[in-house]
């Protein structure tokens, strides 16, 4: 008996004109967001690549140390593979650093800042698609699930024969499911396949892992919507109400959480404003170079070349002193900086964790962190990335400004030293482990259980009281 | 057989839409409820069904109490229901084969599905529509052939004739004497005075729940059985019960 009515629900399901609907709708969007990221990563990919040659070859084209050491170097963040998923935070951060002597390092230059026409609309990746289309899919496949057979009357015609109504609903849960899934996996899985053959795409064997756990976030986040929208099906007398009911849920779960709590967060744990922070960056480093070049003109005052000294002598000695003394201005920059940042840091982070968590209770914000997280384009990710940056910057600094000393000429000729990147040191960045990346979302996989588990008790035992007239 | 025991059901909102019912239809016998409009028909069936617990009282389908055994009793009673939409994606035959199979019965062709839609007067064309593209008469004639094909000894149909035309009113007619026949009790409540006085063995009046008058074949012959249903029905508000608001 469980059988015919998953049979049947399934038959019914999909000889209607709103499956066919949903299944082309569903494979022409997975299909062409999944698509449209491939070809992003790809070009995302030649830009990063082209970007690290050039920058490697304007430096090497410096014409001293000295202008090495100002104008820097530039760090460009690598495009991630799965971004092309779940595009993240990715497209509205920014892509490269400079790292010079003086400035402190930030990401710049975001992919919106370029066309901030996409900001509007966001990115068409297909954690958007499940986020809104397909949840809204969910729901119309299950508003009238329940209240549909009563107002058929086919409830009381089922419910006259010796049908139990707990193998009822089961059997209307699995048939349901099964035909929300139909026009999920086939579109997924054509998709894989195109990750599998396009070319110049090479997914890590935990990039699979990745990705296959990014498809078992969709596949609960939408299990969410489906026994959702069973238990308000099952909660109703109108098939109309059920839906206006769902719908509100959407609304609430897929927008109004989210930004209500950015704002609540922003309320509750303020942070200064970025300006703020750049000022005072901006005035301790006036304040060192007035007081390093006092120190520097004091220097000649009270070390003038004493009569008989070698002349390369006492230019070297001031090289020497010289570097000393920059390495401990640039020090102190940078560990003001670092102080600076370490404050503003904690405070955001406070913020925005504020923030994240105050939403996962909307299982569209579960859903996007979790994505993100496992896709390595999230906020973290980011961070991570801008920290070793920033771990970088006093290496560089070092290594600038020794070479810039060490290459002073006195001899009026300016500065002719060739610049050798042999022995520059390089930034290094370790992408976030797989475990790291799991841990992370371990709440929102628990949230979407949770929600899944009391939804359906919820539809269940409704059901089982359910006036069926 | 059929049978209500003092079935007695009064609202949440305190209307007390069935009050202390006692009849009996016996196997080979056509039992036909009057009533105007919010009497109560309509409770009683869904009593007889366990879709709502009765305030006091039982009801009995095969000698089994529905609200003990109502799984059980599900398999000794067919209901053709006022206006069943059914599966509009199904066709005639998808909607029967389910429904056949709900009530357990297994290995039927489609050539004993047709048999039984002829039976009940639906046009052979429309065996294969979408039953969505279905009229209300057609779509009546298929929750009879799926009563019918359930062959169940209790039949309870809840005004079966309101959309049928007369040609189909009438094999409609013919199809149920052939089940009391065949020893089935089957509990009609209509409205049809007309039709229901050519095949009615016994009729019961309803009035605000109470079960006003029953009177057997014998006893409606001479008698008009409109004017019966109007007298009692408006001429005798002194014979109203006490219905405590
Ligand atoms: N769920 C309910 N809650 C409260 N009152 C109800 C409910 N369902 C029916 N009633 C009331 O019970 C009374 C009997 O209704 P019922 O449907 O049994 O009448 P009926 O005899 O079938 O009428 P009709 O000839 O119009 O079909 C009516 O007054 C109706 O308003
Ligand atoms: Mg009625």
């Amino acid at each position: 008996m469980l059988k015919d009515i998953i049979k049947k629900e399934i038959q019914e399901t999909i000889t209607s004109a709103k499956f066919v609907f949903t299944f082309l709708l569903c494979a022409i969007l997975i299909l062409l967001s999944v698509y449209t990221g491939i070809v992003s990563y790809h070009s995302d990919q030649k830009e990063f690549s082209a970007a690290v040659a050039l920058n490697k070859k304007n430096l090497e084209s410096q014409p001293s140390y000295m202008y090495l050491a100002s104008l820097g170097t530039k760090i460009n963040k690598p495009p991630q593979v799965l971004g092309a998923i779940s595009s993240g935070v990715d497209e509205a951060v920014g892509r490269v650093a400079t790292v010079n002597i003086s400035l402190d390092p930030n990401l710049v230059d975001s992919k919106y800042e370029s066309n901030p026409v996409f900001s509007v609309f966001g990115a068409l990746d297909l954690t958007f698609i499940v986020k809104i289309v397909l949840s809204l899919f969910a729901i119309l496949f299950t508003y009238d699930a329940i209240v549909g057979e009563k107002e058929k009357g086919t409830l009381k015609l089922t419910l006259s024969n010796k049908v139990p109504r707990d193998r009822l609903i089961l059997g209307k849960v699995i048939g349901g499911f099964i035909s929300l899934l139909i026009p999920l996996i086939i579109p997924l899985i054509l998709s894989l396949l195109i990750l599998l053959v396009y070319p110049n795409i090479s997914l890590a064997g935990q990039d699979w892992i990745r990705l296959l756990l990014m498809f078992l976030m969709f596949f609960l986040y939408l299990s969410v919507f489906f026994t959702l929208g069973l238990l308000v099906s099952a909660r109703t007398n109108k098939s109309s109400t059920s839906f206006l009911v769902l719908l509100f849920i959407w609304v609430t779960f897929v927008t109004i959480i989210p930004k209500l709590s950015v704002v609540t967060a922003a309320r509750l744990h303020p942070i200064p404003s970025v300006h703020e922070i750049t000022a005072k960056k901006d005035a301790f480093l006036q304040q060192i170079q007035v007081e390093y070049q006092k120190i520097a003109i004091n220097y000649t005052k009270e070390n003038p070349m004493k009569k008989g000294e070698n002349v390369k002598e006492y230019q070297d000695k001031f090289k020497k002193w010289a570097e000393d003394i920059q390495q401990e201005a640039t020090a102190k920059i940078d560990a003001n900086n670092a102080a600076l940042e370490l404050d503003y840091g904690a405070k955001k982070r406070s913020q925005v964790s504020l923030a994240i968590n105050l939403s996962r209770v909307s299982p569209a914000s579960a859903l996007t962190f979790s994505t993100m997280s496992l896709a390595r384009t999230g906020l973290d990710e980011h961070d991570r990335f801008l920290a070793s940056i920033r771990g970088y910057k006093p290496i560089f600094t070092k290594w600038a400004n020794a070479k810039m000393m060490r290459t002073l000429d006195f001899s009026g000729a300016g500065q002719t030293a060739k610049v050798v990147l042999d022995d520059m040191p390089q930034h290094k960045f370790e992408p976030e482990t797989l475990s790291k990346s799991l841990a992370r979302t371990i709440p929102d996989f628990g949230l979407m259980l949770f929600l899944i588990i009391v939804f359906f008790a919820g539809a269940y035992v409704s059901f089982l009281k359910y006036d069926v007239r | 057989m059929l049978e209500t025991i003092n079935l007695t059901k009064k609202y949440e909102d305190g209307l007390l839409a069935v009050d202390r019912l006692n009849f009996k239809v016996e196997p080979g016998e056509i039992f036909c409820m009057f009533g105007a409009n919010g009497s109560g028909k309509t409770t009683t069936i869904n009593l007889l069904l366990n879709f709502i617990p009765p305030t006091e009282g039982t009801a009995l389908i095969e000698g089994i109490d529905v609200t003990k055994e109502p799984l059980r009793s599900k398999d000794y009673v067919s209901f053709v229901s006022e206006n069943v939409m059914l599966y509009g994606n199904f066709t005639a035959f998808q909607n029967l084969d389910y429904f056949t199979k709900l009530a357990g019965k297994r290995g039927l062709t489609k050539a004993d599905y047709a048999k039984g839609l002829k039976s009940v007067g639906l046009q052979e064309d429309a065996f294969n529509v979408r039953t969505k593209n279905y009229s209300k008469g057609m779509r009546q004639k298929l929750g009879l052939a799926i009563a019918v094909i359930k062959d169940a000894p209790n039949i309870l149909l809840d005004e079966p004739t309101s959309g049928l035309d007369p040609k189909s009113g009438q094999e409609f007619l013919k199809l149920l004497i052939q089940m009391r026949d065949q020893g089935k009790s089957i509990f009609i409540s209509t409205h049809d005075i007309f039709r229901a006085k050519l095949i009615a063995d016994r009729v019961g009046f309803m009035k605000k729940g109470r079960l006003v008058i029953m009177k057997t074949r014998r006893e409606l012959e001479g008698e008009d059985l409109t004017e019966l249903y109007i007298q009692y029905m408006e001429e005798r508000p002194e014979s109203e019960p006490e219905h405590p608001k």
